[in-house]
Formats: C-alpha cells, sequence, structure tokens
C-alpha cells in the first residue's frame, strides 16, 4: 500500500470554483493588490480575530515585515529556536539583526526556561516559532518579553489554525506572520504570506513597506520592496480559509490514530506532550524515534513516505558559521535532529493507510500490534 | 465641446484582459497542467521558462524571480555592497531602480538624462568615486540605453554593469537584445510589461555562470541544497504558476512587440507636430512599453484627454532623488535639471496591442484640439 506524503493534486482536484473567481479577477484586471487581496486580508483577519492582515508574497516577507514594524535593525538580537526552518533566521538576519539561538523542548518548541539567560541588553526581539502546526507555550513566552520590556514576534508560519486556550496563534506578539507555502494548513498555489498585527501603528509601516514604499501612486515616504501578495493566489485562499478548520480536524482526527497506534512502541518512540487547551493542527506529524534513518528506508520500501524535518539544525548551516556557535550548544536540538520523523496524517490519507504506517513501524521494530 | 468623463474611458491606458482572451484557452489548459502535477515551487514548468527567456534575450542563462524588484536587490546584495559602497543609477526611473540600491545599504547616486529621457553616459564619469561599485542603466520605456558607451566606461573603472531592463524585453540595440549586454540584467512582467504574469514576476539574465548559481541559491532562503543552507537569504521565487502562465506567451511577445511599434509610429506621425515624440534613435529597437510623449502645458494636455475619455498618465510626476524617501540623500531641484524638466513634460498615452486606429485617431483629435484652441 502506498502512502503518499504529497496531496496537492487531491486537494485541488476540483478546480472549477476557483476558475469562476480568477475569470472576475482577469476582467477586472487587478492584478497588483486591489479588491481581491483586500477581501481577503479581511476574511483573515476576522478568522484569527486580528484587526490587520496584510498579505504578502511568501511568509519570509511576513517575518521580515514584522520584524522591520517593531524597528529591529543593525546591532539587535533576536532570539529564536535553531530547529525551524531557514527562513526564520534569514528573515532576522534580512532585518539586519543578529539571531541568538535557545534550545527545543520535548515537544520540539522553544524552551521557555532558557529564554531569560538569552537575553542581553541588545536583545530586541523573541521571535517563537509555532512549529509544525503546534503552538508554542507563547504565554510564558510573552510572559519573559513583558517581564524584559522586548517584544514578541511569533512565526505562526506553519501553524494557522493553532490555538492556545481559543485564541489563535498569531494573535498574542506585536506583529506576526503566516505562510501559505503549498504544504501550510492554508495553502496557495506558489507562494503566499500574511503579516497580521493590532497596532495600527505597524500596519500603516506595513501596508507603505509592502508596497515600494508609496503613499500613494507618485509619493515614495520610505524605501520599501515589492512583497505583494498575489491575487491569484488570495483568491485560493480565500476560498481555502472556508475549510481550513475541516481540514485541520481531519489532521487532528489522523494525528490521535497514529499517536494511539504507536504509543505502545515506548521504548523506540517518543510522542510530544499534547497539552490540553492547545488546539495542534499538525503542519507536521512529528514524532522522535530509535534508528531514525534506518527506519526511513524501512517504512519507504512499504510505500510509505516519510521526511525529516530538518537533519541540520541551523547553528550548524555553514550559513551560521560567522555566528560562532558549535556542536553542543543546543544539545536537545541536536538530538532531536537525529530521531525526527515526519509521518504522512494529511487530510487526503485513509485509516488504513494510517493503519499501514503504524503495522510498518511495528514491524520494523520487532513489535507485534 | 468635449465630452463629459465617463466611468469607462473610450481609451483606457490598458485592456490586459482583452489580450488574455487571445490566448486564454493556452493559458487555462496549462494551468490545469500546473494544478494537476501537484508542483507549485520551482518545478519543470520554471526550468522550461528560464531556458526559453535566456535564448530570448541571448543571454546564457536565466533566473526566474518573484518580482522585478527582488530581481534587482538581489543581483545588487550578490555584489556583497555595504553601507560605504555607491552605485549608479537614473533619478527618472521606477522607485525599485534606487530602492533596491538603497536596500543592500548602499548609496544610490543618480546622474541626469538626456533627452530620450535615458541616462546621459557623458555624465557617468564625474559621478564615479572610490566607492562606486555598480552603474544600473535603466532602458526607459523600452528605449535601450546607450549600452555601448556604458559599458565602455564601466570596464575603464572594473564597475559592475545590471541592466534594469524591467520595461524593454524584446528591445534591442545594434540588434542585440537588451538584458544581454550588461554583467546582469533585470526585467519585470508585472501585468503592464509587455510580457506579464498575472500578478508580479521578474527575471534575472546572466552569460556569467558563477551570477547565476548564486542567484539559483539566494532566491531560494540561500539553500543550495534541501538541507543545505550556505547563506541567510529571502524568498522570491517566480511561481511555477507564473511561469507556465509566461511561457505560453513568450512565442506571442515578438508579435505583440510588433503591433505595438506600428502604433507607436502611427501615433508619432499623427501627433509630432504638436509634442515631441518618441521618434527611434540609430540602432536602436524599441518595445515601447509605454508610449511617452513631452508636451508643453502637460497638465492641461491630460486633464484635456482624460475629459475626453482618454485615459493619459504621468510615469512619474516626482523624480525619484525628489522623493521623501531620497531626503537623507541631500539632493535638491537643481541637481538634475533634465530630469525635472523632463518630470513636468512627460505623458504616457494608452497604447497596448488591440489598441485601434480609431482610438488613436481619438487621442490625436484630442491633442490636436488641445493645441490649436
Amino acid at each position: 500500500m502506498r502512502v503518499p506524503y504529497a496531496y496537492l493534486s487531491e486537494q485541488f482536484a476540483d478546480i472549477e470554483p476557483y476558475i469562476d473567481d480568477l475569470r472576475g479577477l482577469v476582467a477586472s484586471g487587478e492584478f497588483t493588490i486591489g479588491p481581491y487581496v483586500e477581501a481577503f486580508e479581511r476574511k483573515f483577519a476576522d478568522h484569527i480575530g486580528v484587526k490587520h492582515a496584510i498579505g504578502t508574497n511568501t511568509g519570509t516577507d511576513a517575518l521580515i515585515l514584522a520584524l522591520k514594524a517593531i524597528g529591529v535593525g543593525p546591532g539587535d538580537e533576536v532570539i529564536t529556536v535553531p530547529n525551524t526552518f531557514i527562513a526564520t533566521v534569514g528573515a532576522i538576519v534580512a532585518a539586519g539583526a543578529t539571531p541568538v539561538f535557545v534550545d527545543s523542548d520535548e515537544r520540539y518548541q522553544i524552551d521557555v526556561s532558557l529564554i531569560a539567560e538569552a537575553i542581553t541588553p541588545r536583545t530586541r526581539a523573541i521571535v517563537p516559532v509555532h512549529w509544525a502546526g503546534c503552538p508554542s507555550d507563547i504565554e510564558s513566552v510573552l510572559e519573559i518579553a513583558d517581564r524584559h520590556g522586548i517584544a514578541v514576534v511569533e512565526d505562526a508560519c506553519p501553524s494557522v489554525g493553532a490555538q492556545v486556550n481559543g485564541r489563535s496563534v498569531g494573535t498574542f506578539g506585536r506583529v506576526n506572520g503566516f505562510s501559505m507555502h503549498p504544504l501550510k494548513p492554508l495553502n496557495v498555489w506558489g507562494d503566499g504570506g500574511i503579516v497580521v498585527t493590532n497596532d495600527d501603528e505597524a500596519a500603516k509601516f506595513l501596508h507603505l513597506y509592502r508596497n515600494h514604499g508609496l503613499s500613494d501612486r507618485d509619493h515614495i515616504d520610505i524605501w520599501g520592496v515589492n512583497a505583494r501578495l498575489q491575487p491569484v493566489q488570495a483568491i485560493v485562499a480565500s476560498r481555502q480559509l472556508d475549510v481550513v478548520d475541516e481540514i485541520a480536524d481531519v489532521r487532528i482526527r489522523n494525528a490521535r490514530r497514529l499517536d494511539q497506534g504507536l504509543r505502545d512502541l515506548k521504548e523506540y518512540v517518543k510522542i510530544p506532550e499534547r497539552p490540553s487547551g492547545y488546539r495542534e493542527v499538525y503542519q507536521l506529524y512529528q514524532v522522535g524515534v530509535a534508528r531514525r534513518d534506518e527506519l526511513v528506508s524501512y517504512i519507504e520500501a512499504q510505500g510509505i513516505e516519510a521526511k525529516v524535518h530538518y537533519p541540520i539544525p541551523l547553528h550548524l548551516q555553514q550559513a551560521a558559521m560567522s555566528l560562532g556557535y558549535k556542536r553542543g550548544d543546543f544539545p536537545v536540538c541536536e538530538r532531536q535532529a537525529n530521531e525526527i520523523i515526519t509521518l504522512p496524517a494529511h487530510q487526503h490519507i485513509t485509516t488504513e493507510q494510517i493503519d499501514h504506517v503504524i503495522g510498518a513501524i511495528h514491524s520494523f521494530y520487532g513489535a507485534n500490534l | 465641446m468635449a465630452k463629459r468623463a465617463s466611468d469607462t474611458p473610450v481609451v483606457p491606458y490598458a485592456a490586459l484582459a482583452e489580450l488574455t482572451s487571445v490566448v486564454k484557452s493556452e493559458l487555462m489548459g496549462v494551468f490545469e497542467d500546473v494544478l494537476d502535477s501537484g508542483q507549485y515551487i520551482m518545478g519543470q514548468e520554471l526550468e522550461a521558462f528560464e531556458r526559453e527567456f535566456a535564448a530570448y534575450c541571448g543571454s546564457s542563462y536565466a533566473v526566474g524571480i518573484a518580482n522585478g524588484t527582488c530581481a534587482l536587490h538581489l543581483v545588487l546584495r550578490g555584489l556583497g555592497l555595504s553601507h560605504r559602497d555607491e552605485v549608479i543609477t537614473a533619478p527618472n526611473s521606477f522607485i525599485a531602480s534606487a530602492s533596491s540600491i538603497a536596500l543592500t545599504g548602499a548609496t544610490p547616486v543618480f546622474v541626469d538624462i538626456q533627452p530620450d529621457l535615458n541616462m546621459d553616459p557623458d555624465l557617468i564619469e564625474a559621478a564615479i568615486t572610490p566607492r562606486t561599485k555598480a552603474i544600473v542603466p535603466v532602458h526607459l520605456t523600452g528605449r535601450p540605453a546607450r549600452m555601448n558607451e556604458i559599458l565602455d566606461i564601466a570596464g575603464r573603472h572594473g564597475l559592475f554593469v545590471l541592466e534594469d531592463s524591467a520595461q524593454a524585453v524584446g528591445s534591442s540595440l545594434e540588434g542585440r537584445r537588451t538584458g544581454s549586454w550588461g554583467d546582469a540584467a533585470c526585467f519585470s512582467m508585472h501585468p503592464l510589461k509587455n510580457l506579464h504574469s498575472f500578478g508580479d514576476g521578474g527575471m534575472i539574465t546572466t552569460d556569467d555562470e558563477a551570477v547565476r548559481d548564486r542567484m539559483m541559491v539566494a532566491r531560494n532562503h540561500g539553500l543550495s541544497a534541501r538541507d543545505r543552507c550556505d547563506y541567510w537569504s529571502f524568498n522570491c521565487r517566480l511561481d511555477e504558476l507564473q511561469a507556465a502562465l509566461l511561457r505560453v506567451q513568450l512565442p506571442y511577445l515578438d508579435a505583440w512587440t510588433q503591433e505595438r511599434r506600428e502604433l507607436a509610429f502611427r501615433y508619432n506621425d499623427l501627433l509630432r507636430q504638436y509634442v515631441d515624440v518618441p521618434e527611434e534613435g540609430p540602432g536602436e529597437f524599441c518595445s515601447y512599453q509605454t508610449y511617452m510623449v513631452q508636451a508643453d502645458r502637460r497638465d492641461g494636455l491630460q486633464a484635456h484627454l482624460i475629459s475626453g475619455g482618454v485615459q493619459a498618465l504621468v510615469h512619474y510626476p516626482t523624480p525619484l532623488h525628489l522623493q521623501p524617501a531620497a531626503k537623507e540623500l541631500g539632493y535638491t531641484a537643481a541637481d538634475f535639471p533634465m530630469a525635472v524638466e523632463a518630470a513636468g513634460r512627460i505623458l504616457s498615452l494608452p497604447l497596448y496591442p488591440g489598441l485601434s486606429h480609431g482610438q488613436q485617431d481619438r487621442v490625436a483629435e484630442l491633442v490636436a484640439r488641445f493645441y490649436r484652441d
């Protein structure tokens, strides 16, 4: 039985409704921001419960803009984790600041007990990542940040729909970013992102900076960039937003079934804690396993596509060399890099396929179901 | 009596939807193909379009980028510019020519323009200092800048030349396409460009393999492989979907350019006695992305055209060096008299494939009446 990791062609098997909207777009000629982007921005802001949502070309742009909006620049330090997608750190560097890492916890989230000691007089912001579609302990992060008078920018890129005690991620920090890359919970047909805030001043800056610093067609207030969300993608995102919660419910169900099916393999499989009050939407279904690389090949031979996100922590990447970190600096994250495996749990796999995954992992460890 | 302005102009500035309908069935076909493929980021369509676009420009390589602004920014960033460096460009361009320099930390240094609205090569050397690292000539409106002179100066001073070819796909100089002259070139595929995506799009061309390799990594987070990040960078990839739609249109581009040129020459004949028209200079092959005249009493003429149902625009009324964003560069209106004078005279008239002779005649009639009365 094949259990593919990819699902996009199934998700978008019926594109007729989109085509109708796209016809309207082409007839309108509104290809640069315009009503389709603005309507989506309003809808998204209402959906997660925030005042302003500004569509961006990518999730990376959303993070860069968020950091710029709170005034991050050269000389500043920004705290984040080494077990994230590169863009978190790329955005900090793009804003001119120095990334400072703190280790991850056993849920693959920022270890909040380590943040305080990483704060220096130069620390300007903390960027917790809601990794894998699961919320970080954002309430504790905010408390620490408040105590030290520094801002929080949530990297909510993988986590549209994730919540903490009924409140969406992306509504806690001052300015926060989401991605709509094809493999994210709210996904489009290429790249896309959104930056959100309740702060009117920040929103004003974000609108300006995203579109060349133009306050109107002929006036450039600041040097900005072109980081606009594409109207085609806004149309896709708008329709996806109607079903994003249903999709998340299916993924949550799939994740529970995997959790239950793997729980008896305690010796080999570490399932992260699932805190009550947290809505985890499983952009990635990630667990820690013994003999990871062997397991990946073994289940691959049984038709199951598994991935590793990611095998090399960011502090050990070539790009991080000038930051002066070394192996051993973040022992939890480094250990996890050798343990983590991402199993398919998306909305288009069946319970039979999930059970096949569970069975294959059992047989690898020589355990009976 | 002039007709009152109505909601729908008789001669709109652009007619994207009409042009799109020519190739619509082809566009819809590839659209569905891409969606069915499930490959929405950096797939085969992008690779194929890059090959075809490079061949079209006569360059060895092309790299698809999210938009023209990102393309300029990435190339300049790849030069390793710092706040001590300077880059020369023209003050009468779209913002991105200057902002892409400023955003690398370097200082944009402007040089004035010549009567054809492109950078005046005779003024470049006076602007070169020991800090100068590059020149960014702009092929404004699709008219090639004087690349022979510019390359000569750059060669003597060891400067990198980045063509801002955002408006100039399909243009050439002495039979050689814009985008194939400098060390690298940047194109925009914004909807108002001659070859356009359905949203934003951009491209970098170069003959230098090292530049190509660097840009392929720089546009994708600095990733040289899935799990290897060589340096921190941005995400500014051209969407697979846009690449596929652009691919469909590329074979039509020369015919569209030809139609633009014929319409431009017809405008020239109709308007020459009233305004300065964009005549083609020796060796130039202009793609007329913008049909820009220079007119006395410009504001009055623009208002007259608009009230007559003709959407005439100004690109742009304020030169870059006088924008609030440029304040700290310390320029004044006296610094670039040609650019400042042109800003008060330029007017862009509707020009696009599908514009009818009747519509052109309407424009000409309004212009004639304005100057007669």
